[in-house]
């Protein structure tokens, strides 16, 4: 099954691709000879390329860019000035400016360190404004506003593409191959970094994600694959100018996109291809078109909210198959689960100031390897403080984190994970955008898991986790269907498949029925069963006494008490702080 | 925000109109592209005025060989891949035995590779002295270039004004920058230096500091080349606001009807050079008539240049007796000493017609003819 | 000297006009979480209005603005059903490209109804400035200025003050808990866009004696006026004044002083440096995701 998988995968699209490229060679060479239909074509194709790239960036990943425009003239003047300036060949100059392109794509990207949102838009549309004044200004290299004419089209191997049907090919055939890239693309671990990043940073990072780095590496493909357009465009046209890339080209560009259906490379061609068509449409309106076009487009937006794409997958979509076959059990629990006194986390006097309060106040906690650590407290004792200075969410004031041996004090999130440190959240943060498979291969290839690096092994482990949670059956479907009990299940699972030293539970009972919380309680004593080591934080009692080996409180940033649960219960601190109030409080 | 008209997409031809209604079988059909929608879409209609114009003029006499003439337009949004899809559009009807282009030179620089695939001629009215020298033997101006915008400008101030303290104020587009070229030469010439080039990018909202830079530098004669009539209108109420007053020579722009409009008293006192002015000539005055009993208004170049463009057309394929392009070439080429509303027309090979300039004098709202100046090459 | 002084007054008018624009922005964002890409739009509609009433219905001319401010009120409601409430569950993205579909068709529609020729408004002084020392004031650069004096005053006054002021304070805060509060959150986001195509549609009348009505006008200033937003400090209303004032400042000694034809570039170059240094802007709040 494995070996099938994986030739299946490497090879996916690709005999739709070759079909594609003869169909739209012939279509190039069969086209009207006259220039209009030429030029129009040749701007689709061009412009649908650019458009392929902001799905990467807006569509996987979940950032604004109002600067594509930028990127594919950065593209067209790497070609023009290259081969009218430099007389270098067509194709080493299309390489120059696609690079020149992507490195300040990465550069962008670098904004986005610190900024999410509204100010990424702005800083792109900046970025956008600035481009547009250089080309317009700096005479010297970009020949300023009269443009630069003249630019010579390629011969390859002997075969020339000075005529248009020859051209107007080449750009399709680039396009059907960045269009199977692209789709490549989003089923890919990369792809699937990159859409987790967008449906939620945090639980991104947790899973071993490096969320800035997914965030450039997008910037960086984006203005790459808009380079490329722009090349082809100014070949094509032979003439390029600055106000050919400007800002309201970034939003004809960005239009498209979201018209035709941003979470795909398809999308990107039919809003294209309808942006095209559109105005020849509404031709007969003559002046008022313009209106009538502005109008549309909110009409399109209020009526097409995932684009025409989208509607038509609405339309088409098939009940997904269940998954057949028996699977490998989960190994993780074998490989870590040995009960030992070895020591897994290390937690030594952690504090944390907010301000003036708090919320942490030098605590101690060591949980051993194999074992249920519990982590209890009322409300507001600085459970979830805790968590997140462990998870690297936040800084601590003062104190030291070790895990599996190593520091991990002032570690990122991600490399905590990579470390072995998985965790869920108390607010269930799983990846909306999609499947309950693809949420779990996203744990399954954490960096530094063992079949990270095999994409058939990781369908296989997450259907394993999937297995173990129970729901194997609902592989296929869009996770945000499921209940609430099940979408922590998928957390849960995938926690799990990434094989983790140490699983951190927050708060894992919180906002479910009473059967369900019944159903968690069995699934924690079977992974207990198993020997994973966990620590828990709750204030679910019933659900502690189950399974803790080792309990510790807090209480007001202090630890006031740690040791087994039968001790622990029986501390009159403990009775005073918190069990004070009846026992069955929280069930 | 930035939204204009052209973000219509791709750009693509969009206003398409027939003027003039015949049989497809015995008109000759002449296409043209037009700024119908866009920042100059005011231009578009002048420029359309001027071809209902010529068209009634022509099939007055006659038409063109025994038939009517006709124009085909299409909308360039006053963009550059506008004009190039709207030219491209024409050249796709496979109807149009020449065309014309537009009064922009950085469109016509956008059209150039398809004007000479097309192989027919184009007739246009963009100033930049390069268009014509690119060796491209359909392009056709209708309109002096901007060498001797900057000769005429220079001369009238040198010789004239006797001014030798200059200030050139430019655009930093196609236009500004060949024309401040152009008039740094043309100074040279006379020995001068001017004492500031100033350029700005075109759409601003304020021109202060261009104003201070003027001021600081004290000429005593300011020259511009303006390409929207919105900047020249700021331009001038902050320049005579902020207390410059000394002689200003401005391109064609200064002269024309919504800068007056729109400047209105800052600009009294000016000279403008003029490829077109009413009292130029008699078949200028006789345009100027026709237009206003028609349309209500004076006419400026932006429909002149059109008018001479379907005119000179229809002379020369009447003089070839042919349609055929490269016979319409020969016979333009060969016009000499044509009289049209923008000057007397002699083609040379190069494909440009006319070598001179009108300076014009704005007193008090209304543009008075000075002189004509005229140069052999 | 001089010239600095005289540069500063010119970047203060003109910062005030992005002020103006800016101070529509940030009312929208704060109560309904939208940013109004037809915000400069707002102003060319408004300029338009006032050409009708004064140069065409030949009204007096405060009537005549009097007239084009409440239009613009009941503008601004329907712009919202039309553009804004059915999206308004869907997120930030969808309704900024309505907002960008609703420019393309406010800018044409106008086109088609008014024609193409740029309008000349006169200012509301008839002198057109007076000489102060070395400083030229132009007198519409100082109602501009004024203008947004009174405006921040009349907004504080409403905001701070009143009942309404409250019940939208409450609302940008807290949709949720508005309403259990049992405040009409529908109607104050409404309420906003009225007044928020009313403030643009004043900056428009206030700047069309400077630039003159056209189409485009609009265009010109709204990105400026984000900028100025972001570098004030996002959905912050001191933030979006300063930030405009700034902005224009910033440009026009740039231009002054630097290059001309980078005039641009430089309020985009202080956008980019404040997002890069101080991406909360002069008066915003750390931007931080709760864990």
């Amino acid at each position: 099954m494995s070996v099938n998988l994986a030739s299946a995968r490497v090879l996916r699209g690709l005999p739709q691709a070759a079909i594609a490229c003869v169909a739209v060679v012939v279509v190039a060479s069969f086209a009207p000879a006259d220039g209009y239909y030429l030029n129009i074509f040749m701007q689709a194709a061009t412009y649908a390329i650019a458009v392929t790239g902001l799905v990467i960036v807006l569509g996987y990943c979940g950032q604004i860019s109002i600067a594509q425009a930028a990127f594919f003239g950065i593209g067209a003047y790497g070609v023009a000035i290259g081969t009218v300036d430099f007389g270098l060949g067509f194709f080493p100059s299309l390489v120059i400016g696609a690079a020149a392109a992507g490195l300040l794509g990465l550069i962008l990207g670098l904004g986005s360190l610190r900024l999410g949102g509204h100010y990424l838009a702005m800083v792109t549309i900046s970025f956008q404004q600035i481009l547009t004044l250089v080309a317009t200004n700096w005479i010297g290299f970009t020949h300023g506003p009269d443009g630069i004419r003249d630019i010579p089209r390629p011969t390859l191997l002997g075969f020339s593409f000075r005529n248009g049907h020859a051209f107007l090919a080449l750009c399709l055939v680039t396009l059907v191959l960045v269009t199977l890239c692209v789709w490549r693309l989003k089923t890919g671990r990369l792809g699937r970094a990159m859409q987790a990043v967008r449906d939620n940073e945090l639980a991104a990072g947790t899973c071993g994600i490096d969320v800035f780095s997914t965030k450039v590496i997008a910037f960086g493909l984006s203005a790459v694959v808009g380079g490329i357009g722009g090349g082809l465009f100014a070949g094509g046209f032979q003439y390029i100018s600055p106000d050919q890339f400007s800002f309201s080209e970034s939003i004809v560009l960005l239009t498209m996109a979201l018209l035709g259906g941003v979470q795909s490379p398809f999308g990107a061609l039919v809003g294209t291809g309808l942006l095209v068509i559109l105005p020849e449409w509404l031709r007969f309106l003559r002046q008022v078109y313009l209106a009538v076009y502005g109008a549309a487009v909110i009409l399109i937006m209020v009526f097409l909210p995932d684009g025409l794409w989208g509607l038509m997958l609405e339309r088409v979509r098939r009940r997904a198959k269940p998954i057949e076959g028996g699977v490998a059990p989960l190994p993780l629990l074998a490989e870590h689960g040995e009960k030992s006194d070895e020591i897994v986390l290390d937690v030594q006097g952690i504090a944390k100031h907010f301000g003036g309060l708090k919320a942490l106040d030098g605590v101690d906690l060591s949980v051993r390897r194999g074992s249920v650590h519990a982590l209890i407290g009322p409300n507001g004792s600085g459970k979830s403080t805790f968590i997140n200075v462990i998870t690297g969410l936040y800084r601590p004031t003062a104190g030291r984190v070790i895990f599996a041996g190593r520091d991990i004090t002032n570690s990122a999130p991600h490399l905590r994970n990579r470390a072995g440190l998985a965790r869920t959240f108390q607010n269930i943060r799983v990846f909306r955008g999609m499947t309950v498979l693809e949420n779990v291969m996203v744990g399954a290839e954490r960096p530094g898991n063992d079949i990270a690096e095999n994409p058939a092994a990781g369908v296989e482990r997450a259907l394993a986790a999937l297995d173990f949670v129970g729901l194997r059956g609902d592989a296929h479907r869009q996770v945000g269907a499921l209940s609430y009990g099940h979408q922590r299940y998928v957390e849960i699972a995938r926690a799990l498949a990434a094989s983790p030293r140490m699983l951190l539970l927050d708060e894992p009972a919180a906002g479910l029925n009473l059967t369900e919380k019944q159903e968690l309680g069995a699934l924690l004593r079977r992974l207990k069963g198993h020997g994973l080591t966990i620590l828990i934080i709750d204030h679910d009692m019933n659900l502690v006494e189950q399974v803790a080996d080792h309990i510790t409180v807090l209480n007001f940033g202090r630890r006031i008490a740690d040791g087994l649960p039968n001790e622990v219960l029986a501390n009159p601190d403990v009775i005073a702080a918190y069990l004070g109030e009846p026992r069955n409080e929280a069930a | 925000m930035l939204i204009s008209r052209r973000h219509a997409l791709l750009g693509t031809a969009t206003s398409f109109a027939i003027i003039g209604r015949a049989r497809a079988d015995d008109v000759v059909r002449v296409g043209g592209i037009a700024p119908i929608t866009g920042p100059a879409a005011e231009a578009g209609r002048f420029l359309q005025n001027g071809v209902a114009l010529a068209l009634e003029a022509i099939n007055a006499k006659g038409g063109v060989l025994g038939k009517k003439m006709e124009f085909v337009v299409e909308d360039d949004q006053t963009t550059n891949p506008g004009a190039v899809l709207a030219f491209s559009r024409l050249v796709s009807r496979g109807d149009c035995v020449a065309y014309t282009g537009s009064i922009r030179s950085t469109q016509v620089n956008a059209i150039a590779p398809d004007v000479l695939k097309a192989a027919k001629p184009v007739m246009f009215g963009g100033t930049d002295p390069s268009l014509t020298q690119a060796g491209n033997p359909w392009l056709f101006r209708c309109r002096p270039n901007d060498s001797f915008s900057a000769r005429v400008i220079a001369d009238f101030g040198f010789n004239t004004l006797k001014k030798t303290k200059w200030v050139i104020v430019h655009s930093t587009d196609a236009f500004g920058n060949g024309g401040m070229k152009a008039l740094v030469s043309s100074l040279d010439a006379y020995g001068i230096k001017p004492v500031l080039v100033q350029g700005y990018t075109n759409q601003q909202t304020d021109f202060t500091p261009v104003v201070l830079a003027v001021k600081q530098a004290e000429p005593d004669v300011v020259s511009s080349y303006f390409t929207f009539e919105n900047d020249l209108g700021i331009f001038a109420r902050q320049l005579r606001q902020l207390g410059v007053t000394v002689p200003w020579v401005g391109s064609p722009s200064i002269i024309n009807t919504t800068a007056l409009n729109l400047a209105g008293r800052a600009l009294f006192g000016t000279y403008g050079i003029a490829d077109y002015t009413p009292d130029a000539s008699p078949e200028a005055k006789a345009y100027a008539e026709t237009y206003l009993a028609r349309f209500k208004a004076q006419p400026d170049n932006q429909s002149t240049w059109v008018y001479d463009a379907l005119m000179l057309l229809a002379k020369a394929m009447n003089d070839a007796k042919s349609t055929e392009p490269e016979a319409i070439r020969k016979a333009i080429v060969a016009i000499k000493g044509y009289k049209g509303t923008e000057g007397t027309y002699n083609f040379d090979e190069k494909g440009d017609g006319l070598r001179g300039y009108n300076v014009v004098r704005n007193e008090n709202g209304k543009i008075v003819f000075d002189k004509r100046v005229e140069f052999t090459s | 000297m001089a010239i600095f002084l005289q540069l500063l007054f010119t970047g203060l008018g003109i910062g005030a006009i992005y002020a103006l624009v800016a101070l529509g922005f940030v009312l929208l964002i704060r109560a309904a979480s939208v940013v109004n890409f037809a915000q400069g739009q707002f102003a060319m509609v408004g300029a338009y209005m006032l050409v009708v009433c004064f140069n065409v219905l030949e009204l007096p001319y405060l009537v005549s603005m009097a007239l084009s401010v409440v239009l613009m009120g009941l503008f601004g409601v329907i712009f919202a059903f039309v553009t804004y409430w059915p999206l308004r569950h869907r997120g930030g993205l969808p309704v900024i490209i309505s907002t960008i579909g609703a420019s393309i068709f406010l800018e044409n529609i106008v086109l088609v109804l008014y024609g193409p020729s740029p309008a000349v408004l006169p200012g509301l002084f008839d002198s057109p400035g007076f000489q102060v020392g070395p400083v030229f004031m132009d007198s519409q650069y100082l109602s501009i200025l004024v203008s947004v004096a009174l405006l921040v005053a009349l907004q504080y006054f409403i905001f701070e003050k009143t009942l309404l002021g409250k019940k939208l304070q409450a609302t940008s805060q807290d949709k949720e808990m508005a309403s259990l509060l049992g405040i009409p959150v529908a109607g104050m986001i409404l309420f906003t866009f009225a007044y928020s195509a009313m403030l643009g549609g004043l900056a428009g009348m206030l700047v069309a004696p400077v630039l003159f009505v056209s189409v485009g006008m609009g265009g010109l200033i709204a990105l400026k006026a984000f900028a100025a937003n972001i570098i004030g400090g996002y959905g912050s209303i001191p933030g979006a004044i300063l930030g405009g004032l700034a902005l224009g400042v910033a440009e026009t000694l740039g231009a002054g002083y630097i290059s001309v034809p980078y005039k641009d570039a430089f309020a985009f170059a202080m956008l980019l440096m404040f997002l890069m240094v101080r991406p909360q802007g002069l008066f915003g709040e750390k931007i931080s995701e709760k864990a």
